[in-house]
């Protein structure tokens, strides 16, 4: 859901290979920030089958059924940046660990950004009221994560610092750079800008050393599209 | 841990409000004016913690459209929103006078303190004497359990237990709440206490509940517990507060120059 850049949105709207896939939008991070709702269905209404769940709001707003059957009926579900702490938190007061869980082993696509890319995996680097450290995650990828690597440069040292003193080893991406996991595996890294990067990062020796991958830009095609008309 | 000594059970204040306040009567602040003057401190520091509801941009605008033109030094903490604090959790807790939750769902309520750790903190704040006070979810949490409609429906639902028996709130507002306490109360699964209208505010100093207090008349908290099977109900009348308090007016100089030497004091100059 970046500012006029659909890339990434439309990517991930199309891996299930459908016309109108059903996209479920939970803001929790955020805790359901309006803004945040609004500019999802702004983004997706017109091409999915787009609903939202709020968690703070479950007695006045959004999926009247049951919110289990419902996640677990998606094709996609798009998880809202925010704090990563609260999302969890509020999360495993619902019950949504596992129900996430199962929605992933069903094939449901499970995607976000920033925080909404963290709680998937072993561990997390967060940094809020406190100096950075690890947090756990669901589990899904048994990795760590780091996000906005570009964007703040001490999410770097730091990540770099934690996975030398024992964080499992993992992926980290800039802003723009999306890791597309099929399974456990890293099958591609995609991005919507040009320049955004991502890498593995993993102590070698006495070195973390940080490998670039190889990342896909999505908008290449359709600018030489519009160059040639 | 900050320097804040413990202090006796009986120092250590809560204020409950079954509803009510700067979030439901923007024109009414006489809780909320109680609420300041529980405090030995003249110029106190109060902290909202908007996280029931999400930390709304609404509930955050009453607040400090309440308290920013009082004798108080008025601050929130977001646990969704980054604000760029570099101050532990800790150091904002312990350095309030007044802590305020508001109202919303009490299931993530609870759920999001406990996993930032505030939940602890703030057991610590009360026992070191900073007035601990909420609306709704956020007076239910403080007390052995409550009824919450986290979930759609009213259900029972345990709280932190610093207060000894139980809360329901919105007693006459949401009236769907009221039977579904009645009978959690009546079948065991939650402890006896209080069901208090929206406008009543309910003071506990130590747990000790010290004094009902509403902002409108008519309103009311009723005490029901069971006793052998049967529910034994007391209707108390609360203090009206005055219809209309009186308005402080703009902060005098001396006001708005201790506040300036406060916010010098943790580095917002």
């Amino acid at each position: 859901m970046e500012a006029g850049n659909p890339l990434l949105d439309d990517y991930v709207l199309s891996l299930m290979g459908v016309d109108r896939p059903r996209v479920c939008f939970l803001p929790t991070a955020s805790g359901d920030a309006d803004h945040y709702i609004v500019r999802f269905y702004r983004q997706f209404a017109t091409r999915a089958d787009a609903s939202h769940v709020s968690l703070f709001r479950r007695d006045r707003e959004g999926v009247e059924s049951d919110v289990a059957e419902h996640l677990l009926a998606q094709d996609v579900i798009y998880v809202g940046g925010g704090n990563l702490v609260s999302l969890l938190g509020t999360w495993r007061a619902h019950g949504l660990h596992s129900v996430l869980r199962r929605a992933w082993r069903k094939g449901v696509v499970l995607c976000g950004p920033s925080a909404g890319s963290l709680c998937w995996f072993a561990e997390a680097l967060t940094a809020f009221h406190t100096a950075p450290h690890g947090v756990a995650g669901l589990g899904l990828l048994p990795y760590s994560n780091c996000v906005h690597y570009d964007a703040e440069p001490v999410r770097r040292e730091e990540y770099r610092r934690f996975v030398g003193d024992g964080m499992r080893p993992g992926y980290a991406a800039d802003d723009g750079a999306a890791l597309h996991f099929r399974g456990k595996e890293l099958v591609r890294v995609v991005s919507s800008r040009p320049r955004a990067r991502a890498f593995r990062v993993e102590p070698i020796g006495n070195e973390v050393v940080e490998t670039p991958l190889t990342v896909e830009y999505l908008g290449a095609r359709p600018l030489q599209l519009a160059a040639s008309a | 841990m900050i320097d804040r000594p413990i202090v006796a059970e009986e120092r250590r204040t809560i204020l409950a409000l079954g509803g009510g306040g700067f979030t439901m009567e923007p024109d009414n602040p006489a809780l909320d004016e109680l609420l300041l003057t529980l405090t030995d401190v003249k110029e106190p520091n109060i902290l909202f913690l908007p996280t029931a509801s999400g930390d709304p941009a609404g509930q955050i605008n009453a607040f400090r459209a309440r308290f920013g033109g009082r004798a108080c030094v008025a601050e929130h903490l977001s646990l969704f929103h980054l604000h760029g604090s570099v101050r532990t959790l800790e150091e904002i807790v312990l350095e309030q006078d007044v802590i305020y939750a508001g109202g919303g769902s009490m299931r993530n309520l609870l759920a999001i303190w406990r996993a930032h750790g505030l939940d602890d903190l703030l057991v610590e704040a009360w026992r070191r004497g900073v007035v601990l006070a909420g609306i709704s979810a956020g007076a239910m949490c403080w007390f052995e359990g409550g009824v919450t409609r986290s979930s759609g429906p009213p259900e029972p639902i345990e709280g932190f237990g610093l207060l000894p028996g139980s809360l329901s709130v919105h007693a006459d507002g949401e009236p769907e709440r009221l039977p579904v306490w009645l009978e959690s109360v009546r079948d065991g699964s939650l402890p006896g206490g209080w069901a208090a209208d929206d406008g009543v505010a309910l003071l506990f100093r130590g747990r000790q509940m010290k004094g009902a207090f509403s902002s409108r008349p008519g309103a009311a908290a009723l005490r029901t517990d069971a006793v052998e099977g049967e529910l034994v109900r007391r209707r108390i009348e609360p203090e009206l507060l005055g219809a209309r308090p009186i308005d402080p007016g703009p902060p005098s100089a001396d006001v708005v120059e201790l506040r300036n030497v406060q916010r010098l004091r943790r580095g917002r100059l």
